[in-house]
């Protein structure tokens, strides 16, 4: 008696290489966005500590916080 | 001083008063004018288009069909399935009346005579912009429910706590207030700027050539000229490709509403 051989149905991730393309389209659009907001978030939070206390320094802290915080967001949501 | 010099200096190049028109006709009310009557007419031509092509369907498609098959099969299976997957045919009407809108309204930026991309005047990408927006987010709220579709936007799931004060305004400032403006900003400046390139080379073109004539200068008309040709087929690229992103934009932020990532 022969044995069947039993190929395996593609797997649904590979029967819809579409949603490689939506992960990619997203990331690809969002990342900007992102790191906008990171900016203009945190940056703007240091503008408005330097206005309150004086200290002109908060504004480049914020921006570069904001900078790095947008990075590691989207490292979180299509890096990993 | 060489004669170049000369006429460059009385040369002056078109700036963004090229994009205000007067009313249509004495006595017209200010907003109706070239670009509004182009917008109408290219709501009405994509209409006709439609109806020609889809109100009476054959088996085997032919002329007219055939071409309005080809687009819907192209925006459907480019643009929204692979956002949409099997909400796709439902979102077929509004994708496909916005891919056609914008890509005639662009092109009438190269169309003799019309010269006028529609969206260069930004309110016309902003009323799509913002009918996107509201459906993005009322489908959200539909499908997530209002805390949920919130949570799940701010809220990227298996980070500890402090994390989230850091993060959430951005994913709030990001996917609320950023998204829906570059989504208009995108398609405007691409055409206002694409307009100001072509209205430069063609001026350059019209001034070196006919309106000031010097042996130096003729060069410099015809590397306008060229130029002008040259970017003019270069805008229909991109007249095309701002109206297909457009609307895959628009494909995006439904899906995301419709089937949360996370």
């Amino acid at each position: 008696m022969a044995t069947a051989i039993v190929v395996p149905a593609m797997s649904e991730q590979e029967r819809r290489p579409e949603t490689d393309g939506r992960d990619f389209a997203d990331a690809a659009w969002s990342v900007p966005s992102y790191l906008l907001s990171g900016i203009l978030i945190w940056g703007g939070l240091g503008w408005l500590l330097s206005w309150w206390t004086g200290v002109h320094a908060f504004i480049p802290i914020g921006v570069v916080l904001g900078v790095g915080l947008a990075a590691y967001l989207v490292y979180l949501k299509y890096g990993r | 001083m060489t004669p170049l010099m000369l006429v460059a200096e009385d040369f002056t190049a078109p700036g963004p008063s090229i994009f205000d028109f007067p009313p249509l006709y004495e006595g017209a009310p200010t907003w109706l004018t070239k670009p509004v009557l182009m917008a109408v007419l290219g709501a009405l031509v994509v209409c006709a288009l439609a109806w020609s092509a889809f109100a009476n369907p054959k088996l085997v498609p032919r002329g007219m069909q055939n071409i309005g098959e080809m687009g819907y099969q192209f925006v459907r299976d480019q643009v929204a399935r692979p956002f949409l997957g099997k909400d796709a045919e439902r979102w077929m009407p509004l994708l496909l009346s916005l891919f056609f809108l914008i890509l005639l309204w662009n092109f009438f930026g190269v169309v003799p005579l019309i010269q006028i991309p529609v969206a260069s005047h930004i309110a016309f990408p902003v009323v799509f912009a913002v009918v996107i927006y509201v459906i993005k987010i009322y489908l959200g709220i539909k499908h997530q429910g209002l805390g949920g579709y919130f949570k799940n936007m701010m809220f990227p799931p298996g980070l500890p706590k402090p994390i989230y004060v850091l993060l959430a305004p951005i994913e709030f400032l990001s996917n609320l207030i950023i998204a829906p403006f570059t989504h208009a900003v995108r398609l405007f400046a691409n055409m206002f700027a694409g307009h100001l390139i072509l209205a430069f080379f063609s001026a350059v073109g019209f001034w070196f050539l006919f309106e000031k004539l010097t042996p130096l200068g003729a060069g410099l008309g015809v590397l306008g000229v060229v130029m002008t040709i040259g970017m003019t087929g270069f805008e229909m690229f991109i007249q095309f490709l701002q109206a297909f992103l457009f609307t895959m934009l628009a494909a995006m932020y439904i899906g995301g509403s419709l089937h949360p990532e996370h």
